[in-house]
């Protein structure tokens, strides 16, 4: 493996984990005033209950050491990310932002998770059959069009339309949540089902409009490579079409279609995000939409500084995983 | 065969300088560029005409009886507060392409001035740039925005489409930036350095004239995602609380229930025009691509 291809995406790994805690760290200072007395002035003029709390100014003065310098109460700040502490919500006022996380996280990691890796699959896979074959039929053809409007459509756009089809005009799946209200979380056949039945919506809504972005795009990476030399040179070695098509052209198309996977991840979180707050599935962009409503700054900053290193640490992973897949990355060392 | 003046023969083998006139025959032929324009300047005739024909009485709170179905008294119905659905997206559709236009400038221009130096002057500033290009392409924009957009106390169409601007350079600095790379080894290129242009009149000279339709497909690119950051903002309820966006339409219907009153109108009519408007401006996009790139074209 190319020492030179790892160290710059360890380089830009860093770089991107520094950059967004530092802009997380100074969007609230830039902001007049201290930040505790902004988002309480914020909060008393929306009528929120809890501003001239003394303790909670006088906790929160003493955490971000508000007195002190800047530069002191960055490195602090980043004392403290790194032991993982997020700090405290302001609307529920001792419960520390972590705590308010952890419930949340793992609908959002399934339900992305999940979606991800299904329309990433399928659309790959469409898209290389419709680019290699579709050509010759007219229903094949038709998909791309149908591809197109999902593509162009947003996640929650998608949803809002999903939501009113299928949970209000006809009711087969429920309006919202996660599972059912009475329901208790447990590793139950029954639970499954309720999750997977409420998850349906959400999660059909993310699928389908990545779809529509894998399939076009891996259409378009298959019908370039049509009519590349090294396929002529295949099929004048007589090899059958499904092995070109396998080994050959599909194998080779995975490699921007794997990139592109890695570059979109931050913008499909975006998405998914608003599409929980339609759904009201109770996952990270619900809890953002929540602080959000209740002027809890901290929930935010804190909910946000998370995803943004999930996802660099995600597109971390692929880079990484990269040259696996493409063998031009481990032979060479010369070309970036 | 009789002996041509120089100019004519000039003429003959050399197309016009400056973007040949065939650029607009194309494009003016490509079906999908013609449609897609159609359709985007008819949605944006139509809510131009409206706003002139809508009187201020009319677009007050409580013009009208709230939750009234199309076709009695407005044309598309009106809203749990008695506003009608018409008049708010006459003003919406604008405000919403406002923000789009504002941050797709700021995007498309500080993008492909930071592309532009990157790809072709290179060395460390280059290094550096790649660098930074590469971080704000994978760090998800729509967080960021969220964060500022929650901390400002008032935001209006001018506020949002500034701070959104502010993430929308990435991708024009990357498409600039390779373009650059492969323009600047180009014979031409080194034939105006040879004949002592200076570095700022070969790129405003020689490379910028290129990149032209290129710039263009990232402008719609990054207006697209402009529109889409500011309706997201909105519809998590961080859009301008004074100004009418398609975005904050969509709030507004939500957080009043439309979807489970079956105020069809009130929800339908900014989710409809989304759609539409993102798809007559990728099939523009799409036009322009084949133009541009005749690869594609079949």
């Amino acid at each position: 493996m190319t020492i030179r291809y790892l160290s710059e995406r360890v380089l830009i790994f860093f770089a991107t984990v520094l950059i967004s805690v530092t802009i997380v760290f100074f969007i609230p200072r830039m902001v007049p005033g201290d930040p505790i007395s902004g988002v309480l002035a914020k909060m008393a003029a929306a009528g929120g209950g809890s501003s001239g709390n003394a303790a909670l100014v006088e906790a929160y003065k003493q955490r971000f050491g508000l007195d002190r310098s800047l530069g002191a109460q960055y490195v602090s700040y980043l004392r403290q990310l790194a032991q993982g502490d997020l700090g405290y919500s302001i609307a529920i006022f001792p419960t520390r932002v972590s705590e308010l996380i952890r419930p949340a996280l793992p609908w959002t990691v399934g339900l992305l998770g999940v979606t991800t890796i299904i329309s990433w699959l399928l659309g790959s896979l469409l898209g290389a059959v419709v680019g290699w074959s579709g050509e010759r039929s007219r229903l094949l053809r038709g998909i791309v069009p149908i591809a197109l409007l999902l593509y162009t459509t947003p996640y929650y756009i998608l949803a809002i339309v999903l939501v009113f089809l299928f949970a209000f005009h006809w009711t087969i799946f429920p309006l919202s949540g996660a599972y059912s209200a009475g329901a208790t979380p447990s590793f139950t056949w029954s639970f499954a089902a309720d999750v997977l039945k409420h998850g349906a919506l959400p999660g059909l809504s993310i699928i389908l409009v990545s779809l529509g972005w894998w399939f076009l795009s891996m259409r378009s990476l298959i019908i370039s490579e049509q009519g590349q030399d090294y396929i002529l040179w295949a099929e004048a070695k007589g090899l059958t079409r499904r092995r070109i098509f396998w080994a050959y052209a599909v194998r080779n198309a995975l490699l921007p279609q794997t990139t592109g996977l890695a570059l979109s991840f931050g913008h499909i979180i975006g998405g998914a995000l608003i599409t929980e707050v339609i759904f009201a599935y109770p996952g990270l962009g619900f809890l953002i939409y929540n602080a959000i409503k209740g002027l809890d700054f901290p929930v935010i900053q804190g909910t946000i500084l998370l995803l943004v290193v999930s996802v660099a640490t995600i597109n971390f992973v692929l880079d990484l995983a990269y040259p696996l897949i493409d063998p031009r990355i481990r032979a060479d060392s010369g070309r970036s | 065969m009789a002996i041509l003046p120089v100019e004519e023969i000039e003429a003959t083998i050399r197309p016009p300088v400056g973007a040949p006139p065939r650029f607009w025959a194309v494009l003016l032929r490509n079906r999908k560029f013609i449609l897609g324009a159609t359709v985007f300047l008819g949605l944006l005739v139509l809510a131009i005409v409206g706003n002139l024909v809508i009187g201020a009485g009319a677009r007050r709170t409580g013009a009208y009886l709230p939750n009234l179905s199309p076709g009695d008294k407005t044309l598309l119905g009106t809203t749990s507060l008695g506003q009608s659905v018409a008049a708010q997206w006459t003003q919406a559709l604008p405000n919403s392409m406002q923000v789009g236009l504002i941050a797709a400038t700021i995007g498309t221009v500080v993008g492909g001035l930071l592309g532009l130096v990157s790809g072709f002057f290179g060395g460390k500033v280059d290094a550096v740039l790649r660098v930074l290009i590469d971080v704000f392409l994978s760090v998800p924009s729509l967080l960021f925005l969220i964060l500022i957009a929650s901390l400002l106390k008032q935001t209006s169409v001018l506020s949002m489409a500034l701070i959104i601007g502010l993430f929308a350079w990435s991708w024009p600095a990357r498409a600039v930036r390779s373009q650059a790379l492969t323009l600047k080894e180009r014979p031409f290129v080194n034939i105006a350095r040879l004949s002592g242009m200076s570095d700022i009149e070969i790129v405003v000279r020689e490379i910028l004239p290129h990149m032209l339709t290129w710039l263009g497909a990232n402008f719609l690119n990054a207006f697209i995602s402009a529109i889409l950051a500011e309706s997201g903002l909105s519809v998590l309820g961080l859009g301008p609380q004074r100004d009418m966006t398609l975005g904050v339409m969509i709030y507004w219907a939500l957080s009043f229930g439309a979807l489970f009153q079956n105020l069809w109108w009130w929800w339908l009519t900014p989710v409809l025009s989304l759609i539409v408007l993102f798809l007559s401006l990728y099939l523009v996009h799409l036009g322009l691509d084949e133009v541009g790139n005749p690869r594609l074209r079949r």
